[in-house]
């Protein structure tokens, strides 16, 4: 095939192509959106900081060997969400 | 007189006297840095690959970077990279072993991924259509340079240019027409520094000022999306998973370029457990890989190479294909708009080339001017990083098919 019709099949099969990827990311986009929404549900909600509570400073090298050892502990399973000092 | 003459010998003096071209090299070298410095166009690229253009053309430094057919030793061997090193020096080493592999393009692609944010356009889905239109450019000038005497290789590392994408048109040339890797290079990201010159530009000769006052917020408030995303965060690491999945299936060769996009945006949104990955992609990973590539496409340049006619028809042909993508995306929204009651303004669609997130600022910026109350920054994140996908998706086309 000579170079031109190289090019227009390049042109046709190029703008086809994007296309149907770009048509393939809006449908896998919504397909994605419902399936979570179906099966996973609202994302927890991060609880507002009681502002009438003492603000308790933690050393964040402290904090994060705590993360690590929770993390550690129940194999990944496990989150902190809050630490108190008692 | 005997020691005045070899000093003389030993200086690049008379390299210079006998080709003038690398005085020539060494003032666009200099004028690219005024360009990355003083007038800060792209100057995390720009500035080292206008240092290495310099340093290619200083005769007897052996930085500039050979031809293939220098390393190649007969019978599909060619030299290992010892020897290159040895032969050629070491930005020769750097380039037959970083570039010419098309290792860094990728590695780039991955920090870019890591610094993307997917949640606009999975706010704002069909937007994302907006993406494909805009890669009307890439092929029309592929045409066009067929038309005038370029090779089919050559004219699909020209037209990729209009993808807006400098990872993308690094990666495509590597692979397609290596021999014009410096001025593809320059032309991708000088043009990239000057949407905020061509959207205008384009936008004025193709729109109404009916359409660009069309207001997304009202079009929302008017006619609401029906499906609403409960969990952003889950939803954005589902995204890149499945998506390169089935995009490696219909589209294999631009796995490497859209997996590592892709793969740099998920480690971003697992979040605090891979954090370590995340800054290592988007920080000391990209930097180092954007120097080495820089460097090394600046030192392509040397005087015998750029030095020709076929860079000035690169010079024109990119422009003309950055201007012809936007063009696409303006068209593909009017055409929309005639089918739907939910009008769109032309701007989006004039974002469906790359060039994250400079398209999207500028024409939100436009749209600003016409309505003050006019917010489209997020409307426009939709298309512009759909066309991230887009090009990456056209140059594994393309590569596929001329390889």
């Amino acid at each position: 095939m000579n170079q031109m019709g190289i090019a227009f099949e390049l042109l046709g099969v190029g703008m086809i192509t994007v296309f149907v990827i770009l048509a393939l990311v809006v449908i896998l986009g919504n397909g994605i959106i419902m399936f979570v929404n179906k099966f996973i549900g609202e994302e927890p909600k991060v609880q507002a900081v009681d502002s009438s509570s003492p603000v308790v400073t933690i050393n964040p090298q402290k904090l994060a060997a705590i993360v690590s050892a929770v993390s550690n502990v129940t194999k990944g399973a496990g989150r902190v969400t809050n630490v108190e000092k008692q | 007189m005997g020691i005045l003459e070899n000093l003389y010998k030993m200086t690049a003096i008379q390299d210079i006297i006998g080709n003038p071209g690398y005085l020539l090299m060494l003032a666009i070298g200099a004028f690219l840095l005024y360009l990355g410095i003083r007038k800060q166009y792209e100057p995390l690229l720009l500035v080292p690959i206008a240092f290495g253009v310099i340093l290619a053309n200083l005769p007897g430094g052996n930085m500039g970077v050979v031809p293939s057919n220098l390393i190649e030793l007969g019978e599909g061997h060619t030299k290992n990279l010892l020897e290159i090193a040895h032969d050629h020096g070491i930005m020769n080493f750097l380039y037959y072993s970083l570039i010419k592999t098309g290792f860094l393009p990728p590695i780039i692609f991955m920090g870019i991924g890591a610094l993307t944010d997917f949640g606009p356009m999975l706010r704002n889905l069909k937007l994302a259509f907006f993406g494909a239109a805009a890669q009307l450019g890439i092929f029309t000038v592929l045409i066009s340079a067929i038309l005038l005497g370029f090779t089919a290789k050559e004219a699909a590392s020209l037209g990729i240019i209009g993808g807006a994408d400098g990872p993308t048109a690094i990666y495509t040339t590597i692979k397609l027409a290596p021999h014009l890797l410096g001025p593809i290079a320059i032309a991708a990201y000088s043009y990239m520094a000057l949407v905020p010159v061509i959207i205008p530009l384009v936008v004025r000769l193709t729109c109404t000022n009916k359409e660009l006052l069309i207001n997304m917020k009202e079009m929302d408030k008017k006619y609401p999306s029906k499906v609403k995303i409960k969990n952003l965060r889950a939803v954005k690491i589902a995204f890149p998973i499945v998506l390169g999945i089935v995009v490696s299936i219909f589209v294999p060769s631009s796995v490497p370029l859209l997996g590592m996009l892709l793969f740099g945006n998920l480690i971003k949104e697992i979040g605090i457990n891979v954090a370590r990955l995340t800054e290592a992609a988007t920080g000391s990973i990209l930097n180092t890989a954007t120097i080495f590539l820089g460097l090394t496409v600046g030192a392509t340049m040397t005087a015998e190479v750029f030095l020709d006619f076929k860079t000035i028809m690169i010079i024109v042909g990119g422009f003309l294909a950055f201007a012809i993508s936007i063009f696409g995306g303006v068209m593909a929204v009017k055409i929309a708009n005639l089918f739907n009651k939910k009008k769109i303004n032309p701007l989006i669609g004039a974002t469906g080339l790359s060039a994250v997130p400079m398209a999207s600022r500028v024409a939100n910026d436009i749209a600003l001017k016409y309505d003050s109350s006019n917010h489209i920054l997020q409307y426009c994140m939709s298309s512009n990083i759909s066309g991230v996908i887009g090009s990456a998706v056209a140059a594994g086309v393309l590569i596929s098919f001329l390889q």
